[in-house]
């Protein structure tokens, strides 16, 4: 029997019996949909992160030297006691990196922990609780900052210490509603800046906003908070192939400037929004290892349905199996009927799944702000699981309906 | 009994009992059937039924044989054997100079694609499956493309004068119709022998006729017709009647005398 013939049969007993197919594919459907669905809205969610999260906190193309690891989630104590014992990281570090990495796009610094909360006000209007950064220049090149209005701070404004302020999306527009907020005289805590720029909206992370803060000249800062314990060297490079190599000449820079001898731990840390994207994915990988234990259950009980199902259609079709047997069919030609039958099925479970699935993940990204990513895989991962299925669950009703004896089948009604 | 000489498509006596009694030689391939004590018994539940106890039978080509005998003579059996869908427990079958009976299941669902075509009482057609479909159905297990399978089924719907119907499924058609299909299947892969088993049991006498007449046409044809029913005026179609009794042939003879002594 030829394979065409084989399928043609197969559909036309599914189409035959449509509903029955329906229903016998649900537990199929149903499994293959939660996988691709939860899949595309995790893979979502890992673009999210790598795309906004990471790209807030250390910009792309960039890595950052640290004092103090980025970390989601809580530091344990041991951790804590190491970070605390770590020198602070300062001006003369700083030129160490900027003369390892000569070839970077821009270096910047960016005053570290504890960053100061402030209010800040204009008129008789006040917004609260913003974060307040002293930067250099470069530091806005790393952070592909684009302006709503105005521009970015700039080296004259280092160098003279001028009262200027760039102001996230958010907190400007809080403060000057409709109003232009470049040239307007702002009061954070007690001193007067002069508005020179409004940075575009970043975007909320996971109900975190990245646009309630306020960015004044580094030197201003440190006149009007004091040193801090720490600052942040930040590194963009022209393109994401040379950062690997930048971060290495920087750790190199660094351990020469913190005198490291050979074999000692870094007293300092490199982040790359890769590394930030890593610990998401470890946060990730766990319910990625979940999920296969869920989806088994429901493709094993899928099958057991599907197996019935075939028993049940093998003893309905006693005489047609009787009738293919008397006009020349092997037995292997029943098996391999029957087999087809429940493969196709089971494919046709997991095509049905992954456009639920599909459906569902698209729904969940309409009314939410994560986006779903259908990938190939889960689409590969849920029809091979359907054929496989369908194998297993179909041999045994196949080897039944092959064992048959044409002359009783015939007899059957 | 007499010899007769002159009608090609019937056997002679002697003819028969010399091919019959040559245990284990290769038939010459003109004799389509030749079995020698063919038996087979069955085990009821510790109960040994024999159903056969040695059937001597040979049918030329063109034959047109009709097998009766009450229910319990075994003519199912037979007709099992004959039909390769079972195997005996002892004696020869050769059908077309070839020794079936200690072929393996695979190589007698090929005998029966190749050599048997088989018409049922109930008709034995695929619901589902429209009128040209079912005649494909023998075509489709012997590997044969999908062009020259619709050509072919549509040739043999023709024979039976059933082509206006080939896009309808047995419930659109009447038995005798329905009949019609099976013979075209039957017919569709140009089989040795045409097997019927009681072809008209579930026809009116009108359409019992017309299939009948289809019958004599292909034997007139030259097509090797052996029929199995219980209805003597059926059998009295055929041109030679074997009467089974008790799992043994009681006898085999010319049309003309079997239905003299029946006074038809």
């Amino acid at each position: 029997m030829r394979i065409t013939d084989l399928l043609s049969v197969a559909f036309g007993e599914i189409r035959a019996n449509k509903l029955r197919s329906f229903f016998t594919l649900l537990g199929i459907i149903v499994s293959v949909a939660f996988l691709v669905a939860v899949v595309a809205i995790i893979q979502g969610m890992n673009a999210y992160v790598k795309e906004n999260l990471a790209g807030a906190i250390v910009g792309t193309n960039a890595f950052q030297v640290r004092r103090s690891p980025i970390q989601i989630g809580l530091y344990d104590d041991e951790e804590m006691k190491r970070v605390a014992r770590r020198p602070r990281i300062n001006a003369t570090d700083a030129a160490a990196v900027r003369l390892a990495i000569p070839d970077a796009q821009a270096i910047g610094l960016t005053t570290g922990f504890p960053t100061p909360r402030s209010d800040i006000a204009w008129r008789n209007r006040e917004v609260g609780d913003i974060l307040v950064f002293g930067v250099t220049p470069p530091y806005q090149e790393v952070q592909d900052y684009r302006f709503d209005a105005g521009g970015p701070l700039t080296e004259t404004d280092l160098e003279q210490r001028r009262s200027v302020v760039v102001l996230g999306h958010e907190v400007a527009e809080k403060l000057f509603e409709s109003v232009s907020p470049i040239g307007q005289d702002v009061r954070l805590g007690s001193e007067h800046f002069e508005v020179i720029g409004v940075v575009a909206a970043k975007g909320q992370v996971l109900g975190q906003s990245f646009d309630s803060f306020a960015l004044i000249p580094f030197s201003r800062y440190e006149m009007l908070y004091g040193r801090r314990l720490t600052t942040t060297i930040s590194v963009k490079m022209r393109d994401a192939k040379d950062v690997d190599n930048a971060m290495l000449r920087a750790e190199e820079a660094m351990r020469v400037a913190h005198h490291l001898r050979p074999g000692q731990e870094n007293n300092f840390s490199l982040e790359t929004a890769a590394a930030l994207v890593n610990f998401w994915k470890q946060l990730t990988a766990v319910l990625f290892s979940v999920i296969p234990a869920v989806v088994a259950i429901g493709i094993v009980v899928g099958g057991i349905v599907i197996m019935n199902i075939m028993l049940m259609s093998v003893s309905e079709r006693t005489r047609e199996i009787g009738i293919r047997k008397a006009v020349g069919a092997r037995s292997r030609d029943i098996e391999r009927q029957f087999l087809a039958e429940s493969v196709a099925l089971a494919i046709l479970g997991g095509l049905l799944g992954v456009v639920g699935g599909w459906a569902f993940a698209e729904l969940v990204a309409s009314v939410s702000p994560l986006p779903a990513r259908i990938t190939g895989w889960s689409v590969i991962l849920a029809v091979t699981l359907g054929a496989t299925v369908g194998v297993v669950f179909g041999v045994y009703p196949a080897r039944r309906a092959a064992r048959l004896d044409p002359i009783t089948a015939l007899r059957a009604e | 009994m007499s010899p007769h000489t002159d009608d090609v498509a019937l056997s002679t006596t002697a003819e028969r009992a010399a091919v019959v009694q040559a245990a284990g030689a290769q038939p010459d391939k003109d004799w389509v059937i030749v079995t020698r004590g063919l038996k087979r018994e069955y085990d009821m539940g510790g109960e040994i039924v024999r159903a056969l106890r040695g059937v001597d039978l040979a049918i030329r080509r063109n034959e047109y044989v009709a097998i009766m005998g009450p229910s319990g003579s075994g003519k199912s059996t037979f007709m099992n054997l004959i039909g390769c869908l079972d195997t005996p427990n002892a004696g020869e079958y050769w059908l077309s100079g070839e020794l079936v009976s200690q072929k393996n299941d695979d190589e007698l669902a090929r005998v029966r694609n190749k050599e048997i075509g088989f018409v049922f009482q109930t008709f034995n057609l695929l619901p589902r499956a429209s009128a040209l479909h079912n005649v494909e159905l023998p075509l489709v297990y012997a590997g044969i493309g999908s062009a020259e399978r619709k050509e072919r089924a549509m040739e043999a719907l023709t024979k039976v004068q059933l082509d206006n119907r080939a896009t309808h499924r047995p419930n659109e058609l009447s038995g005798g119709q329905r009949q019609r299909v099976a013979i075209a299947r039957a017919l569709v892969n140009r089989p040795s022998i045409l097997l019927a088993d009681e072809p008209t049991g579930n026809l009116d006498s009108t359409t019992s006729e017309e299939i009948m007449k289809v019958f004599e046409n292909l034997a007139e044809t030259g097509q090797t017709v052996i029929m199995v029913t219980h209805e003597p005026d059926i059998a009295a179609h055929a041109r030679r009647v074997v009467v089974l009794r008790d799992g043994l042939i009681a006898s085999d003879e010319r049309k003309e005398n079997f239905t003299s002594k029946l006074g038809l």
